[in-house]
């Protein structure tokens, strides 16, 4: 499996793709979360402004709400850049053929799939950690430039805010090296995981999210029950009204850990019993 | 180190039948001798593909059983002791040929020290830096080739080696079989280029329909198809072959051109020319003809068509 891991990580490391993904996830959070929003705050002229003060709207990006933040930022964005990550990280190898390559070797099917899956991880912890850290960089560089003052939450509050956000990112990666295996398809597997993330869970599921039986199918869900795990650290601000979760916290890291086992173990079983190439 | 065993392949009973329905793989029994280097010669789609697939563990068998390298085909202990390239070269096409040989290495846990010494022998030193998908198909036969040897594998089995290649790249790759078979390598090779056979191989499998019709050295499968045959280039040709019909049995007699071929023994030149020319008949031409491999190859799927 070591062999396998090693193997993966140099693959990994080397794929312009991986590192165009980091880019856009960065990118989000910083230009488009931080920067933006602190533009549009700061220069806005007060007649356009909405009935929340723009002083306190600014608050948003100190770091007393860094975690809320990225979590928010990094939700459904974060969500399809891990899902297009995973997906990629298993259906190229159909893709290409190269899974054959790599079963002629000399590991075993097992082996091979544990070793993806835990490049895979490493990755995204490496993810999680420059997503979190820009984001920390980000809402210093807002309240130096701002010249307020803020505090930084508390060390438990800012692990588990990590611990958060690198098990959901962790879930898409999984869910998309999951239907990677499962169509042996890039574009399916990227197609059908964006279609219901975005139309499925976000769309539809905000929708008819008071509806008493979809709630109930809900509330089984991954988004949603990483919203709940959101929710869990809320704005030291209120800036609009908040939404009712559907489970509590706990509820949904049990949930998410779960789904984590469900992937791993449905990728394992298809890819040690399908037939490569030929049919 | 040469395999221990006599056999570096065998099969028994050998099946694969798609989910689609498709009969690939039929009761294949297979004998590859360790230290020989083995042709497996089929038409398109006669399943020579998918039974490299089923030795390498690619693909799982209907029924049937395989015993590659000493052990069963796709567990670690057969594919430490093997190599192989499969349909078509398969590697990643950002990375370079050497990355790719990195990748490889480490899937196969392979010392690194090992790429350099197979990128030269296939030639690709030069061009190992550059990226895979800039490879033309020549190259990227050899990086297979390269892949296949980095375990410096005891069995070493080749799907279409030659496939796309231009003739002087044919020549290389058909060298360096020749080379790989020194120091009792076993080389399993598939192909339905019979002439790429005939130059590489010490025996053939001839594979139709998903079974195995004949097996042996080229000479044997060209005696078991008639072997040789009399050539007769003679004027008039229509009274030389009813002369030669009396002389032996019609059905060992065919018209092919402006010659006859008879189906006999090559002894019987000599009393049949004094036949010919006796009865006034021209005797232009009259030599041992080897029946080709293709016409072997012919008759031998066409047969188990029928």
């Amino acid at each position: 499996m070591i062999a396998s891991f090693r193997a993966e990580n140099l693959k990994t490391r080397k794929r312009w793709a991986n590192w165009i993904l980091i880019g856009i996830l960065l990118a989000w959070i910083l230009l488009l979360t931080y920067l933006t929003l602190f533009l549009v705050v700061t220069l806005s002229p007060k007649s356009i402004q909405g009935p929340v003060p723009a002083s306190v709207l600014k608050r948003r990006l100190f770091p007393e709400n860094f975690v809320p933040t990225v979590l928010s930022a990094a939700g459904t964005i974060g969500a399809a850049i891990m899902l297009i990550f995973g997906a990629l990280s298993t259906a190229s190898e159909f893709g290409w053929l190269t899974v054959q390559t790599i079963l002629i070797q000399k590991p075993t099917r097992v082996a091979v799939m544990f070793g993806k899956y835990l490049a895979v991880a490493a990755a995204t912890l490496l993810i999680s950690i420059l997503v979190f850290g820009a984001a920390a960089l980000a809402s210093f560089a807002a309240v130096t430039f701002d010249g307020s003052s803020s505090s930084w939450p508390a060390w438990e509050v800012i692990l588990k805010g990590f611990g958060a956000l690198l098990l959901q990112l962790t879930i898409w990666a999984a869910f998309g090296a999951f239907l990677g295996i499962a169509f042996h398809s890039t574009a399916a597997a990227i197609g059908g995981g964006l279609t219901y993330l975005f139309v499925g869970e976000a769309l539809l599921g905000g929708l008819l999210r008071n509806t008493p039986i979809v709630k109930d199918v809900l509330r089984f869900l991954p988004g949603i029950n990483g919203d709940a795990i959101n929710a869990a650290f809320p704005l030291t601000i209120r800036d609009s009204a908040g939404q009712t979760q559907l489970v509590g916290a706990g509820r949904g890291v049990i949930t998410l850990l779960v789904y984590l086992v469900v992937f791993t173990v449905l990728s394992l079983l298809i890819f040690q019993r399908r037939d490569v190439g030929g049919g | 180190m040469a395999l221990a065993q006599t056999l570096a392949v065998e099969t028994r009973g050998l099946t694969k039948r798609y989910s689609t329905g498709v009969l690939a793989v039929n009761n294949l029994d297979l004998r590859v001798r360790a230290g020989e280097v083995y042709g497996f010669l089929g038409p398109n789609g006669a399943g020579k593909t998918t039974t490299l697939r089923l030795l390498s563990g690619l693909l799982h068998p209907t029924s049937g059983t395989a015993v590659v390298a000493g052990a069963a085909p796709g567990s670690p202990a057969s594919l430490a002791r093997m190599g192989a390239m499969v349909e078509t070269p398969a590697f990643y096409p950002y990375l370079s040929g050497r990355d790719n040989l990195r990748v490889v290495a480490r899937y196969a846990s392979v010392p690194k020290s090992r790429i350099e010494p197979v990128l030269k022998l296939v030639d690709l030193t030069d061009r190992a830096r550059h990226k895979f998908k800039t490879y033309s198909t020549g190259m990227k036969q050899r990086l297979g080739v390269a892949a296949a040897l980095l375990k410096a594998p005891d069995l070493l089995i080749l799907d279409e080696p030659t496939s796309g290649l231009d003739p002087q790249g044919t020549i290389e790759m058909r060298a360096l079989i020749k080379e790989l078979k020194q120091g009792g390598r076993t080389v399993l090779l598939s192909s339905h280029l019979l002439n790429e056979v005939e130059l590489t191989c010490d025996r053939v499998g001839v594979i139709a329909k998903g079974q195995l019709v004949a097996e042996g050295t080229v000479d044997e499968l060209r005696a078991r198809s008639g072997g040789s045959a009399l050539l007769i280039r003679a004027t008039p040709l229509d009274q030389a072959r009813r002369l030669v019909e009396a002389l032996v049995k019609p059905e060992q007699v065919r018209v092919e051109g402006e010659t006859l071929l008879l189906s006999v023994d090559p002894s019987q030149a000599a009393s049949i020319n004094r036949r010919l020319v006796s009865d006034g008949v021209d005797v232009s031409e009259l030599r041992v003809s080897e029946q080709s491999l293709e016409a072997v190859f012919l008759e031998l799927t066409e047969t188990s068509q029928k």
